[in-house]
């Protein structure tokens, strides 16, 4: 058995009045914490603790007058003596054993009535016997209303059959012979019956409403954080009503009002500093920024919730705010070029292929890789189609052999795809969808009132594809010899990444080459591209015979999120119908 | 933002929200029309809030501590009173404030209408002015800063000029013998504390168990001690259940567990005249609102986001009429914050600490996260609290029951919350603002020199305590 001697107060200070014992038989002290409140005629003074264990006895009560020395009380398996007293100036964590600071009534306020009861313990068993039963809630019953209020008239009802309720939100109207309270719900659902009538008097525990399916709540917050809000008799009822209403209405998290408090109606602030609860403040924790770097960062656009502060304590500084933006820039920047790369590169593991024999590695870089990257971005995102078709040009053969001087007169050279310019510029003007680009982000179509078409070039530095500019307003001579010059400027590796940009739609003709059709890819953002493979000398079926006819076989590859099936073989006819008759080209041209 | 420094705006009511708001707006470039009943801006703060209560008050505690130099060895005759002085003193402060305001605005170019404001639609207000004009103005954006009234309890409704409220009590019409304060909070604290010192008999009744609820108790306590000798009564757990009028007093009625057990706590009293001041309601109810897309809670507060805009995009709100806490301050940096996001800045209201001050005597402050709070959380805090009655400076102004405390966080050992009560706490909180805002550690508080003698060594006295190496405190070592 440990005994606690009043210890010294400090200088000159002999003796103390007690005005408030924060302990009782039963309770657990533990050293450090305050067990009574003492008023010297110099102030009033909290005595902590400076023994461990369950109170035993207790050797004085309140409004006696205690000297420096006297037992005040006695304790079990007591433990941890400490060596020496301390006065008033404690630290103390704020979760105690016993009674915390805020829960203390003012001295010279009635002592709690029962005197022999534990005011320091029960509280705690009260919760924890709470907690030891959740309420699984499908109805709600008038909770308690406060001392002395057994009843009340209900003047409204907020509610109805149907209504969403959450706990904590207002729900009914009731005057009391003291003040009209608002009843905020202690559950959460929806309402299924109200069971109560706007005039009806109603009782402390009657069914207010049932629930379609209640959640469970947690007994042990809610009955306090649900008294009943009084709102117009005391200081604090404004302030009730507030923390309700902001409640009610989803702006901040709920918090738990104090469990500690001598009455559960009691979550009141005299004038509330608590920052989540104040109107357009959401409840995060107070950020360590001072209030200059907190407006940086919201200029800025960065969360200062993610950023670490390097400062002492976590503290967060302007540098950190640009660092942490700098990080953000460039893994943004990272994130913009890693997809195609990883659309290209991403591939199981590579062979050893030197196993097999001799192979040489050769960077590629360059021209090669963008390539790599761009086709295959556009070969990811978009679904591709091919069309093939075939087109009879023996006539427009005719056609090109005699503008052929005059385009060499101008310095180009009239090709077949010099023509299919022109032919393709006609042809998007009818099919404007071919012209277009998909902004899948703001889930738009962009349509182009302007016809640019680029023209694959095969270089020594690889694929190239330069842009004729306007091509629906050139003539097929002015196109032949623009087409000249931008695929020499290519080749020349002269050519400027503008005269590579702003295409509509892409021609790539590989009929120099050979082959009877092939795939193009479609060059993205553009969406479509038209292939064209050798043309050569076919039999026709013409009027009942077969007649040798010049076939240039057509292959559009086509972008199948915008472009449907029909409309890509009926732009491709068009096409065809196009170089069949280079006579409408000839007026048109 | 210089395309959005020729704005139109209008600020409805010229309390300390408005006009901030309105000034800073017209510093910004932008045309102001500011709009309030009064003669010139002030609102409820000057007009008959903080200014005239302060004002009050310094001559409470004047007469208190003309009192207490008895003990000094200086003795005073009782204080002679002259009223209409008194009044007139206080009036000439109100309007010096309100005056320097009026010619603030001029200055500003802000062109003030005197009148009341009723919404026409989002950006269309009527105005109908004092001398019985109207005009109906039209805005790009429009700032509600309509404040708030004293709540009015059915109950304790009676027609007489003996059932105040604070504007009523602020008039100071007489000294009643007797005063019954309904409502311990900090006004009617404040305003008890007046006629006290002024020699009337004065009561306060709270609904709950201690005054300034929701306030730390071991700030209140000093404060509570204090008042239980100035006032005849402190009635806790009790509410007035009826006020009758007597003709020459107000009979009332007391309800409460303690009611009826001693000669101090009765269950009616006939007093002289008595204070409802039990809280404050939104001015949310504005003529045309509803033709706006501006959304009022439930509890009549006007809903914001943190740029203090409504649900009406082309108006904002700010002060007690968008919520807790109703303050000047909060209503203020509310104003300007309102303006820069008109302005087209990035900005939010977002404080760390918002100041509370109670201007009673001793006078109670805090800021930041309190014990209670921090309970209500669960958040693990350490609190070191330094007593006044080692500060030096606190015993030669004969006043030791002050305390100093302040909430840390232990694993940083940041400051997240001050709480003092004492003398000068008010102007003290300030240093715990700043200490809160700029997320100072306890070892910056205590590494500051602070000038001797002084109230202010509290703040880094307690700070000292948290490390156990307090000079004027001694602490033994743990273990
Ligand atoms: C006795 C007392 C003491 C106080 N002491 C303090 C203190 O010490 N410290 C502190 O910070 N706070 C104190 N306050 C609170 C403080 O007064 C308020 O928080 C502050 O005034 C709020 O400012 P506001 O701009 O929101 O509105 P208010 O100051 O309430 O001003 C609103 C103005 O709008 C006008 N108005 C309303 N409707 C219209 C309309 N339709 N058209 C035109 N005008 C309209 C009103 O007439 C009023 O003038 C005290 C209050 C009282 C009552």
């Amino acid at each position: 058995m440990i005994e606690f001697k009043l210890p010294e107060l400090g200088e000159n200070i002999e003796q103390g009045d007690l005005v408030r014992l924060m302990i009782a038989p039963g309770s657990t002290v533990s050293a450090g914490q305050s067990v009574m409140e003492l008023e010297t005629d110099k102030a009033v003074l909290e005595v902590p603790s400076s023994v461990s264990g369950t109170v035993q006895q207790i050797h004085v009560k309140e409004g006696d007058k205690i000297k420096v020395g006297q037992v005040i009380f006695t304790v079990e398996n007591g433990a941890g003596v400490r060596s020496a007293p301390e006065i008033a100036a404690t630290v103390a964590p704020t979760e105690p054993v016993g009674p915390p600071v805020a829960a203390s009534q003012p001295a010279g306020s009635p002592a709690p009535s029962s005197a022999p009861s534990t005011p320091a313990s029960a509280p705690a068993v009260e919760r924890a016997e709470r907690r030891a039963q959740p309420q699984v809630a499908s109805e709600f019953k008038l909770p308690e209303l406060g001392e002395n209020i057994s009843q009340g008239d209900l003047v409204r009802l907020m509610i109805a059959p149907g209504t969403k309720v959450s706990e904590g939100q207002p729900v009914m109207e009731l005057e009391t012979d003291k003040a009209v309270v608002e009843v905020p719900s202690s559950v959460s659902g929806v309402v299924k019956e109200v069971k109560v009538k706007e005039g009806e008097k109603i009782k402390v525990g009657q069914v207010i409403f049932t629930l379609e399916g209640g959640a469970p709540v947690q007994a042990e917050t809610t009955r306090a954080r649900n008294a009943p809000v009084e709102h117009v008799s005391g200081q604090h009822g404004a302030r009730l009503a507030f923390q309700a209403a902001i409640r009610a209405e989803g702006k901040t998290e709920e918090q738990a009002l104090p469990p500690d408090q001598p009455r559960p109606a009691s979550p009141v602030f005299s004038m509330p500093l608590q920052l989540g609860k104040v109107a357009g403040t959401e409840h995060r924790q107070a950020i360590p920024a001072a209030p200059h770097v907190r407006r940086f960062a919201r200029e800025v656009g960065v969360d200062i919730y993610e950023v670490k502060g390097t400062g002492p304590g976590g503290r967060i500084s302007e540098d950190d705010i640009k660092a942490y933006a700098k990080a953000l820039l460039s893994a943004a920047a990272t994130a913009a070029q890693a997809p195609p790369r990883a659309g290209y590169f991403a591939q199981p593991q590579l062979p050893d292929f030197a196993k097999w024999g001799k192979v040489e590695r050769v960077s590629m870089r360059g021209v090669r890789r963008k390539t790599a990257e761009h086709l295959a971005e556009a070969w990811n995102t978009i679904p591709h189609v091919t069309q093939h078709d075939r087109a009879d040009i023996t006539e427009l053969e005719q056609l090109r052999a005699r503008f052929a001087p005059k385009a060499e007169e101008a310095g180009g050279k009239m090709t077949v795809t010099a023509i299919a310019l022109k032919v393709c510029a006609a042809a998007l003007k009818v099919f404007p969808q071919f012209n277009a680009s998909i902004d899948i982000e703001k889930e738009e179509i962009v349509y182009k009132q302007y016809i640019n078409i680029g023209v694959a070039a095969d270089t020594d530095r690889g694929l190239l594809v330069p842009v004729i500019r306007d091509v629906d307003k050139k003539n097929i001579v002015e196109l032949a010899v623009e087409l000249s010059q931008l695929s020499k400027k290519a080749r020349d590796k002269k050519i400027t990444p503008e005269e590579m940009q702003g295409g509509t739609f892409t021609i790539t003709n590989l009929g120099g080459i050979g082959g009877v059709g092939f795939t193009p890819i479609v060059n993205h953002p553009e969406v479509a591209i038209l292939g064209l493979s050798r043309s050569r000398m076919e039999p026709e079926w013409i009027n009942g015979k077969f007649e040798p006819r010049l076939i240039l076989p057509l292959s559009l590859s086509y972008d199948h999120r915008l472009i449907d099936g029909a409309d890509a073989a009926r732009f491709l006819r068009w096409i065809a119908e196009a170089f069949e008759q280079p006579f409408l080209l000839s007026v048109q041209g | 933002m210089s395309e959005t420094t020729n704005l139109n705006i209008a600020v409805v009511g010229g309390g300390p929200g408005g006009y901030a708001a309105a000034f800073l707006a017209a510093d910004l470039g932008m045309t102001v029309t500011l709009i309030d009943p009064e003669v010139n801006p002030g609102g409820v703060c000057l007009y008959r809030g903080c200014i005239p209560s302060k004002a009050l008050l310094h001559v409470a505690k004047l007469v208190e501590e003309s009192h207490q130099a008895k003990d000094w060895g200086i003795e005073f005759a009782a204080p002679k009173i002259n009223l209409a002085r008194l009044r007139s003193w206080k009036e000439g402060v109100v309007k010096k404030l309100t005056g320097g305001l009026g010619i603030l605005s001029k200055q500003r170019k802000v062109r003030y209408v005197q009148g009341r404001a009723e919404f026409e639609n989002s950006t269309t207000l009527r105005v109908t002015k004092t001398d019985g004009a109207e005009e109906v103005l039209s805005f790009d954006r429009i700032i509600i800063a309509t404040g708030s009234r004293p709540a009015i309890v059915p109950s304790l409704k009676l027609d007489t000029p003996r059932m105040m409220d604070s504007t009523g009590a602020l008039n100071l019409e007489d000294i009643p013998g007797s005063l019954l304060v309904v409502g311990g909070g900090y006004i009617g604290l404040e305003l008890g504390s007046v006629y006290a010192a002024l020699g009337t008999r004065v009561t306060v009744v709270e609904m709950l168990s201690g005054l300034l609820p929701g306030a730390d108790r071991d700030l209140v306590l000093p404060l509570h001690k204090r008042l239980e000798k100035m006032f005849e009564g402190i009635l806790l757990n009790t509410t007035v259940a009826a006020v009758q009028d007597e003709g020459t007093g107000i009979r009332a009625t007391f309800e409460g567990a303690d009611v009826g057990v001693s000669e101090a706590k009765p269950h009616e009293k006939v007093f002289d005249r008595v204070l409802v001041s039990v809280g404050r309601k939104p001015n949310s109810e504005i003529a045309g609102l509803e033709k706006t897309q501006v959304q009022v809670g439930q509890r009549g507060f006007i809903q914001v986001n943190k740029q203090l805009q409504t649900d009406d995009l082309a108006v904002y709100a700010i002060g007690d009429v968008v919520g807790e806490p109703m303050l000047a301050h909060k209503a203020m940096h509310e104003g300007r914050t309102a303006v820069e996001a008109i302005a087209g800045h990035k900005v939010a209201f977002e404080p760390n600490a918002i100041p509370a001050v109670v201007f009673t005597d001793p006078e109670v402050a805090w800021c930041g996260l309190t014990e209670t709070q921090a309970q209500n959380e669960n958040r693990e805090i350490k609190v070191a609290k330094f007593p006044w009655a080692a500060s030096g400076r606190a015993i030669t102004l004969d006043r030791p029951e002050g305390m100093t405390k302040l909430l840390i966080d232990p694993q940083t050992e940041r400051v997240l919350g001050v709480g003092i009560v004492g003398v000068g706490a008010g102007e003290l909180i300030a240093e715990g603002v700043l200490a809160v805002e700029m997320a100072a550690l306890a070892r910056d508080v205590a590494m500051t020199i602070h000038p001797h003698p002084t109230l202010s060594e509290t703040v880094m006295e307690s700070a000292e305590v948290f490390f156990g190496t307090s000079t004027d405190i001694y602490r033994p070592k743990r273990g």
